[in-house]
């Protein structure tokens, strides 16, 4: 599903490069549920970003689906990622003025999806979450585990094949977060390809793979069960 | 998506009352005045466009080569447009009226019993062909051709006859002081619409307006207007030139020369110079423009400033908008939907200021304009309301949507530094008009406050001026006695001519001793009955005025001190003047300089003469008892003018008059700088409310750290300050040259002191504190603690 050969992302300042990522090759296949881990500063957004085609990289490949996207530019990636990837944010980004079902609901309009389909979509998954009663709730009148569950249906909405999150549980505590990572496993069951970052050992435990970032570099690729033994 | 977008412009107006509330107010405000002045332009330029062939129908101007340069005059001699008809084939009908200097006043039509007030037309049998006025009745090649023919309007028939059935073929009865008889109605016409300049009740047949004055047939004379339909493609440069060569094969016009000019430019475009078309009303048409666009941009700017101070709220949503999927059309769309449904409310707002200020508005522009507007001004006005809403809705719109999502959801705000600098330039552009609107306002008013106040060599209060009509001219002598015997009359006078005061008969100066004959210098000459410089208090330095105890007074002049001057004789009075080689003119006194005419001018040369059977009537009234004395100046009136009604003005009225444009701009400046400067501060006050609210945890953490209330207020400010005061350095040099500019119109006026520039800076300033102070002073006295908290 996704080949990374030899990518390099750096900021420059001056004459200097300062490398975030560098060397970085990595194969994903399509059901697989990755870990992203390291310290901070190692790199992890970057990736995660430049995976989800928010950020571009300087040097390397960058295969999708077969699709070459280092060779696009950005409105091209906007349309790839439109139809094949959902966002997840440690702060939930949800739209203020929106409420939940239209914050679920805004992915579906900018595809040009009609109302009257965008109907059942929405309500399945309110339903499938259990927060039908909040459905006509702004995002500042839920709870953060709440608002992060809004945000997961945002992502999914558009049956992305591709879920990305950032730190999804970083904001919430323990047993919030954990009804979060459930819904994720789930997700995964059914055949999503998930790549998340985190610090929390306990939620890599969900998937399947870990990879680990050290100053740009991959340190490690392994399976989790592997990686966890060795610990 | 549309759903989408306006459910969100309406959540967010709601959530932010503050700035939809200064935005509201700003831009309703921007687009009433817009819109007013907007209609009031529409109006204008509209005036007589509505002839059919109105791209063919031309009025002839004629240009007098005199040693003080070009005058351009629309006035031809009378037998000029058959002359031309006959010449020239690309001519398809040509037509004389009467000029617009002679039967400028109303004559009576009466049937049996009834009389009624009627302004009188002259015109040529095509006068219908060439103007598309439609008939009522009547064939339009044959209504003017008989002599004793009139075509009647379709309100006269109704006042006359109660009907415009069976009118035609009546006699009616035509009084006027210049003459009368009966005549017979040949036709009607339909009411003349108000944009028409053109407004008349009756028309007349041509030969009427020349018969009383034999020697108006004269090609010396100008007694006609000839306006004319042009073959379409014809080359008007060369069309001129055949008509100057006609011209100039008659005798006395060797040094004339004539153009065509096409009719309905000249209601804006009739002001003339070097022989040449050189602007006239539409010089306000674009100044009022001008500001109506400055006002709207003014508005505008505020908008765009609110919704980029306030990108940082914004930011987030443009980046998870970004990352669910919207392009970055998908914002300018949303960005553009919130500023025109913005726009679009204030639209609906502005129509009720627009209707509360309407009445005024007419006032001050003369005009009947109401909110009846046609479906093509409703689209225009559509348009301009779409567009400001663009124009407002731009700069935020690709500012916001240009968020990279990556760099937003980091928290890192892009091109913050350019982004200041536009949002300060526009505060800059902002208040640079406010001060040049109040410099303006400033001095347009001392301007009229010095014309109020100036002494003018003259007494122009407590003088009622009014014209005898009709009959009673051989009365005249009698009834300006009759006059003179009312208690409370102190004096009274009469004058031959040009208006009140006599000031606008100019003709051509007499010459002296020393000087050629040929020499011709225009002036103005007023021809004046007895007590004419006792009427208006001018002063006498040295002979007399004219009496009743000298005969022969029409051979003697009064000139003014300019005059005397120019003449140079060492002791006037008793000296002659010459017109001609054997015509002497001799000098019986001299006056002070009075200002006969308006301040735009200097005084000039004036030379009075003698003559009494002058019809305009000055009376100067013991003051105190004007209205006693007017009901006993309209009793006698009547007495002596049956059927005329007694119509007055006061000299004071018609002084005001003379500076009717100067009065109109200064009340617009007015407006204008009122609104200029409460719109900007509105936006100041938005923007300083949210430069506070940014800082606020900066305020919290200075106070902890030992700052004083006054030292936070200070550094907030201090950033508006710089603001306004490069505004007002660069706002200052404008104005300086707008009002050097403005003031080069008049020969006597204020002189344009430092305090004029300084007082609109000043008080610019001290408003733009006094709104940022409000919000900083707020802001500077919150306990840290509620500050820092939340953070």
């Amino acid at each position: 599903m996704i080949q990374l050969k030899n990518l390099e992302r750096y900021y420059k300042s001056g004459f200097q490069k300062s490398w975030v990522l560098k060397g970085i090759n990595l194969d994903v296949k399509q059901g697989e549920f990755i870990t992203i881990m390291g310290d901070s500063g190692a790199g992890k957004s970057t990736l995660l970003q430049i995976i989800g085609m928010l950020d571009a990289a300087n040097k390397g490949e960058y295969n999708f689906f077969d699709e070459e996207v280092h060779r696009f530019n950005e409105k091209k990636r906007t349309e790839l990622y439109k139809h094949y990837i959902g966002f997840v944010f440690q702060a939930y980004h949800l739209i203020d003025d929106l409420t939940v079902y239209e914050n679920i609901e805004t992915p579906l309009i900018y595809r040009g999806i009609k109302s009257k389909e965008r109907k059942p979509l929405v309500a399945e998954l309110l339903d499938r979450f259990n927060i039908v009663a909040k459905k006509d709730l702004f995002p500042d009148q839920l709870s953060g585990g709440q608002q992060q569950l809004v945000g997961l249906a945002r992502a999914i909405i558009g049956k992305p094949k591709l879920l990305l999150a950032d730190e999804p549980t970083g904001n919430l505590h323990t047993k919030q977060g954990e009804e979060i990572m459930k819904l994720f496993k789930e997700l995964h069951a059914e055949g999503m390809t998930i790549i998340q970052v985190t610090h929390s050992e306990k939620n890599a435990e969900y998937g399947d793979r870990i990879i680990y970032l050290e100053d740009g570099y991959v340190r490690e690729d392994k399976n989790v069960n592997e990686l966890l033994e060795k610990n | 998506m549309w759903k989408h977008n306006i459910k969100l412009t309406f959540r967010n107006f709601k959530r932010n009352k503050t700035s939809f509330l200064i935005n509201l107010i700003g831009l309703s405000t921007g687009l009433a005045c817009a819109l007013l002045i907007y209609l009031w332009v529409n109006d204008e330029m509209n005036i007589d466009k509505f002839h059919a062939q109105d791209d063919q129908l031309f009025q002839v101007v004629q240009n007098y080569e005199r040693t003080e340069g070009i005058r351009s005059r629309a006035i031809t001699p009378a037998y000029f447009s058959k002359e031309m008809k006959d010449a020239l084939p690309e001519v398809i009908y040509a037509t004389p009226t009467n000029n617009e200097y002679n039967f400028t006043e109303p004559g009576i039509i009466s049937l049996g019993e009834k009389d009624v007030k009627a302004r009188p037309l002259f015109a040529g049998k095509d006068y219908f062909n060439v103007f598309s006025f439609p008939l009522l009745q009547g064939d339009k090649d044959q209504v003017l051709v008989d002599k004793n023919a009139v075509v009647i309007s379709e309100e006269l028939a109704t006042k006359v006859f109660n009907s415009t059935e069976n009118v035609v073929g009546k006699m009616i009865r035509w009084e006027h002081d210049v003459f009368d008889g009966e005549f017979l109605i040949s036709g009607i016409f339909k009411k003349l619409p108000e944009s028409s300049t053109e407004q008349f009740d009756v028309v007349l047949n041509y030969e009427h307006a020349l018969d009383p004055f034999e020697e108006s047939r004269n090609w010396w004379s100008d007694a006609a207007r000839t306006f004319f339909i042009l073959k379409k493609g014809t080359d008007l440069q060369q069309f001129n030139k055949k008509l100057t060569t006609i011209l100039r094969s008659k005798p006395y016009r060797e040094n004339c020369s004539m153009f065509a000019q096409q009719f309905s430019t000249r209601y804006l475009h009739g002001q003339y110079e070097n022989g040449e078309i050189s602007g006239g009303r539409i010089s306000y048409v674009n100044l009022f423009s001008l500001i109506a666009i400055f006002l709207l941009i003014i508005a505008c700017v505020n908008f765009m400033n609110l919704s980029t101070a306030r990108a940082s709220t914004r930011m987030k949503e443009v980046g998870v908008k970004k990352t669910t999927g919207a392009s970055r059309w998908n914002l300018i769309a949303q960005f553009l939907t919130e500023s025109i449904l913005m726009v679009g409310l204030s639209f609906v707002f502005s129509l009720v200021l627009i209707s509360m200020f309407l009445p005024q508005f007419n006032e001050i522009t003369n005009k009947q304009l109401d909110l009846n507007i046609s479906s093509q001004t409703l689209f225009s006005i559509l348009s301009i309301v779409i567009l400001t809403g663009l124009l407002a809705g731009s700069y935020p719109a690709f500012y916001l949507s240009g968020f990279k999502p990556v760099n937003v959801l980091k928290g890192k705000l892009n091109n913050l530094f350019g982004e200041k600098w536009i949002r300060k330039g526009l505060v800059v552009f902002q208040f640079s008009m406010s001060v040049i609107f109040i410099v303006s306002f400033l001095i347009i008013n001392q301007q009229i406050n010095f014309i109020q106040k100036k002494q003018l060599g003259y007494d122009k209060s407590n003088i009622v001026c009014f014209t005898s009509k009709g009959q009673a001219s051989n009365k005249l002598e009698s009834f300006l006695n009759q006059i003179k015997r009312i208690p409370a009359v102190e004096s009274a006078t009469n004058i031959e001519g040009g208006g009140f005061m006599g000031n606008k008969n100019n003709g051509t100066a007499p010459t002296w001793e020393g000087v050629p004959v040929t020499q011709q210098m225009m002036v103005p000459r007023p021809h004046v009955g007895y007590d004419y410089l006792k009427t208006l208090g001018v002063e006498l330095i040295e002979g007399r005025s004219f009496s009743k105890e000298f005969s022969n007074e029409e051979d003697n002049v009064i000139i003014n001190e300019s005059a005397a001057k120019l003449i140079g004789y060492e002791n006037p009075v008793g000296r002659f003047l010459y017109r001609g080689s054997d015509y002497k003119i001799q000098i019986i006194g001299v006056v002070k300089d009075f200002h006969n005419e308006s301040l735009h001018k200097k005084i000039k040369p004036t030379f009075i003469r003698f003559q009494p059977t002058g019809k305009d009537i000055m009376v100067k009234i013991k003051p105190g008892q004007e209205v006693a004395t007017i009901q006993k100046l309209k009793k006698t009136y009547e007495e002596f003018h049956a059927g005329f009604p007694f119509e007055f003005t006061f000299l004071d009225d018609e002084y005001q008059n003379m500076y009717e444009s100067e009065t109109k701009v200064a009340a617009l400046a007015n407006y204008a700088a009122g609104v200029a400067i409460m719109v900007s501060c509105l936006g100041l006050f938005g923007l300083a409310m949210f430069t506070t609210e940014r800082r606020r945890k900066e305020i919290g953490i200075r106070k902890v750290l030992g700052s004083s209330v006054f030292g936070i207020v200070r550094m907030l400010t201090s950033d508006f300050t710089k603001t306004v005061f490069i505004a007002i350095l660069i706002s200052i040099p404008i104005s300086f040259f707008i009002a050097k500019s403005w003031m080069a119109n008049f020969a006597y006026g204020i002189k344009l002191s430092w305090w004029l520039f300084l007082v609109p800076s000043l008080v610019v300033l001290l408003v733009a504190w006094i709104t940022v102070g409000m919000q900083t002073v707020k802001a500077a006295s919150v306990n840290p603690v509620h500050s820092l908290k939340d953070e």
